[in-house]
């Protein structure tokens, strides 16, 4: 909210203040009314004055160029050249003077300009940053006053504030109520608004009837009429008051009802009395599909749950947020109906954001217009009409308010806000403090008190409320630094974040970087990664047909719950690559999304994705998808999972986006838990991608069931194990893992280890054959191997090659 | 026979041991001097052809002779040996200005770096860490914190909207309610995850990260927050930086405050950072607000509380220097391996 100094001076005397509005503005914001910007004019325009041009002469050594004597007041005369063309020996004109900065950083200093001085700079309104364009120089009125500072004759030597004004303190959205507080803040006396106290002796009764239906969203409604009003232009110190605080002029009646809702903080209407129909106003609640179409012309349909001001025959107002455009007040207007109402606070928010129609008056009622004063304010804009637009007022005004408001006392203790500060609390502060703010103190013993806050404070409560008085008045740089004792016992942490923490570290040091992408995402986007939900349910992903969508999304691209985390690590490989990162590899723990009975499900996925070739001296290349395996293998070993297996389904249904051949679903004690593939090299090609990518995703929530497992030492073995190598040879179909289980099923706990060291095809061998080099490593937990022991746990391992892929021992 | 010969062949052996120029070569003088027919072993022989009364003491000179060269042959071997092991190792040698294709540990996204390292600091002081649902109940994410339906406060956090009932979180303070209603005080607890906001531009994500604590105890005041606001402040952002409250205004809590903490950059001289203020505006705080007790079925003011709230990203931008919030959901991996 923008504040105007000058205006507030109206009530409290900031006088003092004017050469020093940071201290001002320290006070405000350290009283929790925070000043986020101050424009200065009057400092803007600093060495600024009216000058008289004496006399004018052309420039000696330049055409385009003029050489002015410029009176510039005190009996001083300065020489000033200039480029314009508009002025004449005998204006008025702006006159910048050395140690001016005009906008855009533009000091003015003396200077020579083809040789001659120049002590100055005659202004346009542009260079003064006062207009978008200028034609030459702003020529000023004969008579206004040489020497005079230009802020002060042009009505510029106010300064005003932008105001952050939290919802809690809706009395301080006005200059009035702004003053109040200053007035408590300062220890200064606050002046009352001047209002009409004499009206002409004829009643707003006779030429109005009223009917207020609803006092829930209406609880106060007063209106007065107005005859004979002159509507026009309104003078000049209005406009100037409006302008300085960025409100454009209308015409004196309309600027009337905004000044006083601006100085007062109460939204008034003023309806032109000729057009409402019957001669009558109804405050009604809508039916529903009623159309209203406000002064702005925007036609509105209701849902049945605002309140509108009516005449006989139509809706003519929309209760506290805006006019229609079938009554407000024109150049046409002579007599007039004046509203000053309370509406409900939530009637009106609601009102105003079911339409999206915002306004000033519906921003003060859904923050709360003290009831107290409407017909107070009615009286001051009526004094106000009066004076820049005639007219009769007339008496025996409406004022329908069936429920006055009232504050409830609350009981506090001196001892109370100490305790909650954790400092002392200084009484005779405390008492002080209370006063300024109006509220009635009743001291019922010793540091107890009654304490009653005046109708305008809607925040003040509850004793915590007076608690939050005293520390911001006394000031939050008094509150201590203390460190609670702790009294409970052990803490727990929460264990799914725990094992998130667990998970991520595994993952992180097989050379994954950390991800975070949004939770929502674009839903024709995800659908083309998800195109058959029932393959990602089958896999051991569960995900509901639909998206969970959000109403009021951001964009398209952000509309829907996410259902996988695979398309956001797509989009953050391709990001990557395009900025030249041509190897990474990132992985995300994160939440998606479905339905369930009466709200929703969040599960936790774990998905990674790496591209590109390692590269360079002594690189390993392992094709990608091995290391997405690997971290999964790395994850579930590090969980003490053994049961795990990489199925890989010849011709099965793969995801959309992944290699038929390089794609496998992921198996936990014999449940799917999701899938790892090999990026399709058509989705790929589509993309220019020309390294290789390699993801996965895995249904967390399902791998981190039964965790955590504990850790069963087995005792080591005191005998010697043995190396046994194997060479076979077997189809190039076959999977050697299928070999290797049925190795490890025939010898038992025998076998300790197998490992791949070789696999060849080629020339040496026919083709679709490949060898296979397998390291065995035997060895018994409570005896030693006999030559015989190993024979036998040989032939075991080329019986199970036999058995399981056809493999011969070469 | 005469010592004089003794001396000559132990000069001629040392020599030959100290000039040899592998083992091969040393070996071969070894035997020709130590050997079962070498210049000493023949010495030796000679022995049977003195008197009686001489032999004792030429005996003694011959095996003296005989250690000195054997101690000779073996130093002689030693130092051969060193030799051939250097040159062998030299001929081994690797160009150790490479480095080889590594396999560098991931990197922890800043966002889980700022959060894990204010929970351990706050573990310190007795906070547990809590999560909750992403979708929530309008519920727990307003009415339960004393924002009512068609509440002006509800401006101050523009909301995603799921459906009638459900939003999208806008804040991590419903964890707080949970907390309240799962758990028996006394409590100290951080909550932390992601969040959402219609708000997107420059300065704002529409899904960010908060991290807030909350103390529920017999008697906590203002002061006490200030307090842990202030260690905190200096465990994250280091030694020695200041803590100021400004009052502000949450409905969840009363009073209210917005904190800053010194400008860790310039220490409070007033930088870019800082707007030249010397301070930096870290989050907001308060004693819990009895209205929040009252939803919570917690019995005030027997159970009183603060809690306080820190935007991630925030925090992570003052600690790193990071200078475009954009970045945290870019996963640029050039961002991801500076933390």
């Amino acid at each position: 909210m923008k504040i105007s100094l000058k205006w507030i001076n109206d009530f409290v005397d900031v006088s003092e203040y004017m050469n020093n509005v940071q201290a001002l503005a320290d006070i405000l914001t350290k009283a929790g009314l925070e000043v986020e910007e101050i424009q200065n004019r009057a400092a803007d325009f600093k060495n600024v004055v009216v000058g008289h041009i004496k006399v004018k002469d052309k420039h000696p050594n330049a055409d385009k160029l003029s050489l002015c004597q410029v009176d510039i007041g005190v009996g001083k005369i300065e020489q000033i050249v200039c480029g314009a063309q508009n002025h004449k020996a005998g204006d008025k004109v702006i006159v910048a003077l050395p140690g001016a900065v005009l906008p855009g950083n533009f000091a003015i200093k003396k200077s020579k300009i083809r040789d001659v001085e120049s002590n100055g700079m005659l202004c346009s309104l542009k260079e003064l940053g006062l207009a978008e364009s200028s034609d030459g120089l702003f020529i000023l009125p004969a008579d206004a006053p040489v020497g005079e500072a230009y802020a002060t004759y042009g009505g510029y030597d106010d300064v005003t504030f932008e105001l952050k004004v939290t919802p809690n303190r809706a009395d301080c959205l006005s200059h009035y109520g702004l003053a109040r507080e200053l007035g408590c803040l300062l220890n200064k006396p606050v002046k009352q608004p001047e209002v009409l106290t004499k009206f002409v002796s004829k009643s707003t009764k006779d030429k109005i009837k009223l009917e207020v239906l609803d006092t829930e969203l209406c609880p106060r409604y007063t209106g007065r009429y107005i005859a004979g009003v002159k509507v026009g232009p309104s003078p000049a110190w209005l406009q100037k008051r409006l302008e300085a605080i960025g409100m454009n002029s209308i015409n004196n009646v309309v600027d009337v009802t905004n000044y006083v809702m601006l100085e007062m903080g109460q939204p008034l209407h003023s309806f032109d009395a000729d057009l409402l129909k019957g001669a009558s106003v109804k405050v009604r609640k809508a039916t529903k599909g009623e159309k209203f179409t406000t002064l702005k012309e925007q036609e509105l349909t209701m849902n049945g749950d605002e309140l509108l001001i009516c005449d006989s025959e139509k809706a003519v107002a929309l209760g506290g947020v805006i006019g229609g455009l079938n009554s407000g007040v024109s150049e046409k207007t002579q007599n007039i109906f004046l509203e000053s109402a309370s509406f409900n606070a939530m009637g009106v928010r609601k009102s105003s954001r079911s339409h999206g129609v915002e306004t000033d008056s519906a921003y003060r009622f859904a923050r709360g217009v003290d009831q107290s004063g409407a017909m107070q304010m009615s009286d001051r804009a009526a004094l106000l009409i009066q004076q820049v637009a005639g007219g009769e007022v007339y008496d025996n005004a409406y004022d329908i308010y069936p429920k006055p408001v009232t504050k409830k006392p609350i009981a506090i203790t001196l001892k109370t806000v100490s305790d909650r500060l954790g400092y002392p609390a200084d009484e005779k502060l405390f008492l002080a403090y209370m006063k300024g703010l109006q509220i009635k103190v009743e001291t019922k013993a010793p540091g107890e008190y009654v304490m009653t806050p005046p109708v305008f404070r809607f925040d003040i409560e509850q004793d915590m409320d007076l608690v939050e008085e005293y520390a911001r008045l006394h000031g939050y740089e008094h509150i201590q630094e203390t460190i609670p004792a702790l009294k409970q016992g052990p803490v727990h942490h929460d264990f799914d974040y725990t094992m998130n923490q667990r998970v991520a570290q595994t993952i992180r040091a097989e050379g994954y970087n950390q991800a975070f992408n949004y939770a929502f995402t674009s839903d024709a986007f995800e659908n083309k990664f998800i195109t058959d939900v029932t393959m990602f349910r089958t896999m051991g992903l569960p995900m509901d047909d639909k998206a969970i969508s959000i109403r009021n999304p951001l964009s398209e691209e952000l509309n829907v719950m996410r259902r996988t985390l695979i398309p956001g690590l797509w989009k953050n490989t391709l990001e990557n690559i395009r900025s030249g990162n041509s190897t990474g590899s990132l992985f995300e723990i994160g939440s998606v999304f479905s339905k369930k009975e009466n709200g929703y499900q969040e599960s936790r996925r774990l998905s990674l994705i790496s591209w590109g070739e390692s590269f360079g001296v002594y690189a390993s290349q392992v094709p990608q998808i091995y290391n997405i395996k690997l971290a999964f293998e790395k994850l579930f070993q590090s969980l003490q999972i053994t049961a795990y297996t990489f199925v890989q389904n010849t011709g099965a249904n793969a995801p959309e986006f992944v290699h038929l051949g390089q794609f496998a679903v992921v198996m936990v004690q014999g449940q799917n838990v999701g899938y790892i593939g090999t990026a399709h090299p058509g989705w790929l090609n589509d993309e220019k991608i020309r390294v290789p990518v390699a993801l996965g995703e895995i249904n967390l929530d399902a791998v981190l069931n039964g965790q955590p497992r504990p850790v069963k030492f087995k005792s080591l073995s005191k005998f010697q194990p043995v190396e046994r190598d194997f060479a076979f040879v077997m189809e190039s179909s076959k999977a050697v893992g299928d070999l290797m289980k049925e190795a490890k099923k025939s010898c038992g706990a025998a076998l300790k280890e197998m490992t791949v060291f070789d696999i060849y095809e080629g020339d040496k061998l026919p083709q679709g054959q490949k060898s296979v080099a397998l390291r065995a490593i035997f060895q018994n937990q409570d005896a030693a191997l006999t030559d015989a022991d190993l024979q036998s746990l040989s032939q075991k391992v080329i019986e199970a090659a036999q058995k399981s892929v056809k493999a011969v021992l070469r | 026979m005469s010592n004089a010969h003794l001396d000559q062949i132990k000069s001629q052996a040392l020599k030959a041991f100290e000039t040899a120029q592998n083992s091969q070569d040393l070996y071969q003088q070894k035997v020709q001097f130590l050997g079962k027919t070498g210049a000493l072993t023949e010495a030796m022989k000679l022995m049977a052809t003195l008197p009686k009364e001489e032999k004792p003491a030429f005996g003694k000179l011959v095996n003296e002779v005989k250690g000195e060269l054997e101690q000779a042959y073996e130093k002689a071997e030693n130092a051969l040996k060193n030799k051939e092991i250097n040159s062998k190792m030299l001929s081994e040698r690797l160009d150790l200005t490479l480095t080889p294709a590594s396999k560098e540990a991931g990197k922890e996204h800043p966002i889980y770096r700022v959060t894990n390292e204010i929970f351990s600091i706050m573990a310190r002081l007795g906070y547990s860490l809590r999560t909750g649902p992403l979708i929530e109940k309008d519920y727990y994410n307003f009415e339960a914190l004393n924002i009512p339906p068609n509440h002006p406060a509800r401006d101050m956090q523009d909301t995603f909207f799921i459906d009638g009932t459900h939003v999208l979180r806008t804040h991590t303070s419903p964890i707080q309610i949970h907390s309240l209603e799962n758990e028996k005080p006394p409590l100290r607890v951080i909550g932390t995850g992601p969040v959402f906001r219609v708000d997107s531009d420059i300065s704002h994500l529409p899904n960010f990260h908060q991290i807030e604590g909350m103390c529920v105890d017999e008697k906590v005041s203002m002061s006490d927050l200030k307090g842990t606001i202030s260690f905190f402040v200096k465990e994250f952002f280091g030694p020695g930086l200041k803590t100021r409250f400004r009052p502000s205004f949450f409905p969840f809590t009363e009073p209210s405050a917005e904190v800053d903490c010194s400008c860790p950059i310039c220490k409070g001289k007033g930088c870019s950072l800082c707007k030249q203020t010397g301070w930096i505006e870290i989050g907001g705080c308060g004693l819990i607000n009895p209205r929040v007790f009252e939803f919570a079925k917690i019995e005030y003011p027997k159970w009183q509380g603060f809690a306080f709230g820190f935007g991630v990203e925030r925090m992570a931008i003052i600690k790193y220097g990071v200078d475009d919030i954009r970045l945290f959901p870019a996963n640029d991996v050039r961002f991801l391996k500076q933390f």
